[in-house]
């Protein structure tokens, strides 16, 4: 019976018109996203190249370490990124390495195009989000009352159909016409990456059949919701009505209310605070500091190399102790802040999870690695990296990265310097988050996925037991 | 489909049947009647007279209030899935699946029936028995007239070969010609054993093909004669007494 209802759905649902254009338009927009993804891709693996390119290209021709400064690392471009945007385009990709102190990340592809900003890029998240859910109301907002109204619900339950098996079917029967047709256009998609020269680990394959998966439950979860809104009302119209003001309050109200209301109920300092009250602790160092410049004895030395090394390990000792005091400033501000972003955010983020559109969006985005940890994860790499290079320069010019040393040459010197190798430098290998630690994060949004699918279901399925089929 | 049945026992049996809404509308009030196998048993009533809800009792759409709707012994509210195995029902406007064909439609119905074993060419057999042309089989429903719906519609109800059959206006919105052909294949249904239970307001249908009639009225079942009795009188008269007020209620049995 159970097979006989699944086999009648897929036919009714593919003989309609509906499904011919809709999967129409699904297929189009799930190769355009695979399509501008790739060539994002490549776009921003050449942009990332160049970047690194010309910061070494400026190292070239000199002839000492200490002479170089500002060097740049690069956040490198993840395949992923393109099918599921995250914030990756919000968040800055470069940072400019002194050695020592905080680390920030500059120079996002919005802010660089912010032409792209205006409407943002296609992604799997967009299609499935947006697109999907949209779709699953339109092919089952109607599936009960619809039958009810066009009498054919009479006709069945005139015979031993149970109720059960009848909702299970229907389900199931829209599911497969609907969803599975859908794997066609992801699969076609997925193997044009390789073929733009797209290539993926074995991990990012895991990650991305994961974001598949979260998305069908996201698309089963609008067709259970449908369902349910097909049992509780007896007209379709009103059905689609009601499912189209909950489509909006889902996926437009719930997570941007969730957002402003957390902003409100816990109060983050913003950067420019912190970074003002950073400048004024820098100020005080720097007036202490002077006054024992000030005194800076050269203890009886004449040599002027032998004064310059001195006065080179007095800065360096009292810039070591500057950092270190606004290392600890900085430390305990930032992490004052973090405290409270991160109360903020589990706020915004738990009360947005009542959405599940929200529930979906961060599962994708945490699967693809573009979720809000991307920025810290992205700056805690480019931290462990920034202490191997300062161990670098250490050893190369024996000195402490800005610790504000004069560089004194000697004339006279007949011997001909040797221009610095920037290949020397070591290389910053950035390492996403591992796949394990990714499926760990998603795993509470794939549950909720599947906790809503199974409420609205028992929903829908409780009311249709006692529903009047007449 | 020649059915095996037991002539005394009646297939289709409405036991001091009830239904009172819960806005306390009384729709029917304790009816009575059995229709054994090889039985047509007419119902007529004016709209709201409650031929529909005894009807839906029997097929457990509702439950009664008191009493029982039996059929081939299963009570239906107590195990309607038994009871509706042993029913084939056609609707006063049959509604099938507009993007299937007649010949899908019959398909799927048959087989939610329980009819799995037919081959195409019965399809094509029953389909041409209810008096459908062959260019229609193909043809999806979304293109058929009333009449032709109905026609597959007792066709479904064809190829369940349950015993009991209900009938609710069947014959409403047919022209003439489909309509005459309906009695026929009533007939024939009636020749096979079935027990066929007819709501309608056709009174010269009724009084044609029925071997019982029963009149019912704000729920009651205020008249019933058989054939034999019938022969001796004017059952439109009877009816518009009934429907008037001035027959006399004789809970199924009485004269007016």
């Amino acid at each position: 019976m159970l097979k006989l209802i699944i086999h009648k759905e897929l036919r009714e649902i593919i003989a309609s018109p509906k499904f011919v254009a809709s999967f129409a338009v699904t297929a189009i927009l799930i190769l355009l996203t695979f399509y501008v993804g790739a060539q994002n891709h490549r776009l921003n693996v050449s942009r990332y190249e160049a970047a690194k390119t010309a910061n070494l290209r400026k190292m070239e021709g000199l002839t000492d370490w200490m002479r170089v400064n500002n060097h740049r690392i690069f956040l490198p471009p993840q395949p992923l990124e393109s099918l599921v945007n995250g914030v990756s385009n919000d968040i800055g990709r470069t940072t400019t390495l002194h050695g020592r102190g905080e680390l920030t990340a500059q120079s996002s592809r919005y802010n660089e195009d912010p032409l792209f900003a205006v409407f943002r890029f296609l992604d799997l998240d967009f299609v499935f989000q947006i697109v999907l859910s949209l779709f699953a109301i339109l092919f089952a907002f109607d599936a009960i009352n619809g039958e009810k109204e066009r009498g054919t619900l009479r006709l069945t339950f005139a015979n031993d159909v149970p109720r059960a098996t009848y909702m299970l079917g229907k389900w199931i029967g829209a599911f497969l016409s609907v969803g599975v047709p859908l794997l066609i256009p992801i699969l076609l998609g997925t193997l044009m990456l390789p073929l733009m020269g797209v290539t993926l680990s074995g991990a990012e394959w895991v990650r991305l059949a994961l974001i598949v998966l979260a998305g069908l439950l996201y698309f089963g979860l609008f067709l259970t919701l449908a369902l349910c809104f097909s049992v509780y009302t007896h007209r379709a119209s009103n059905a689609f009505l009601g499912l189209l003001v909950t489509w909006i309050l889902v996926v437009m109200i719930i997570p941007r209310s969730a957002v402003l209301l957390a902003g409100h109920a816990v109060d983050v300092p913003t950067v420019d605070a912190l970074a003002f009250q950073k400048a004024q602790q820098r100020s005080q160092l720097w007036r202490e500091d002077r006054e024992k410049m000030r005194n800076f004895s050269t203890l009886g030395a004449s040599d002027a190399e032998k004064v310059m090394q001195r006065f080179n390990a007095f800065m360096s000792e009292l810039s070591d102790a500057r950092q270190e005091k606004m290392d600890a400033l900085a430390s305990q501000l930032n992490s004052q802040r973090r405290l409270k972003q991160n109360a903020q955010a589990r706020l915004a983020l738990g009360l947005a999870r009542l959405s599940p559109s929200a529930v979906f969006s961060l599962a994708a985005s945490r699967l693809a690695d573009t979720d809000l940890g991307m920025k810290s994860h992205y700056l805690d790499e480019a931290t462990g990296y920034q202490s191997s290079y300062a161990g670098f320069m250490k050893e190369k010019t024996g000195m402490n990265m800005g610790s504000g040393m004069v560089i004194f040459t000697t004339g006279g010197d007949e011997e001909e310097e040797k221009a610095i190798n920037p290949g020397e430098l070591p290389v910053f290998d950035y390492t996403p988050t591992p796949l394990t630690e990714a499926i760990n994060g998603a795993a509470l949004d794939l549950g909720l996925l599947v906790i809503f699918n199974l409420l609205f279901f028992a929903g829908a399925f409780v009311r249709f037991m006692r529903y009047d089929v007449r | 489909m020649q059915m095996q049945a037991n002539e005394t026992t009646p297939i289709i049996e409405a036991d001091n049947l009830t239904k009172r809404y819960e806005d306390g509308n009384l729709a029917l009030d304790h009816v009575h009647f059995q229709v054994k196998p090889g039985e047509i048993f007419a119902l007529l009533g004016a709209n709201g007279a409650g031929k529909t809800t005894t009807i839906n009792l029997f097929l457990n759409f509702i439950e009664p209030t008191d009493g029982e709707a039996r059929i081939d012994g299963i009570a239906t509210h107590r195990d309607p899935l038994a009871a509706k195995r042993k029913i084939a029902y056609v609707s006063e406007n049959v509604m099938l699946y507009p993007h299937f064909t007649a010949f899908q439609n019959i398909d799927y119905f048959a087989r939610i029936g329980g009819q799995t074993h037919y081959s195409d060419q019965d399809y094509h057999d029953v389909l041409r028995r209810v008096g459908l042309e062959d260019e229609a089989h193909g043809r999806k429903l979304k293109t058929f007239s009333k009449g032709m719906r109905q026609k597959c519609g007792i066709a479904i109800a064809i190829l369940k070969n349950a015993p009991a059959i209900l009938l609710d206006e069947p014959t409403s919105g047919l022209d003439p010609k489909a309509g005459h052909e309906f009695i026929d294949l009533l007939q024939s249904l009636r020749g096979e054993g079935k027990a066929i239970l007819l709501s309608t307001h056709d009174i010269f249908r009724a009084k044609t093909i029925a071997d019982e009639v029963g009149i019912m009225n704000k729920g009651m079942l205020v008249m019933k004669r058989s054939r034999a009795e019938l022969a001796n009188e004017n059952l439109e008269k009877l009816y518009i007494d009934y429907m008037t007020g001035n027959g006399v209620h004789d809970g199924g049995n009485a004269h007016a």
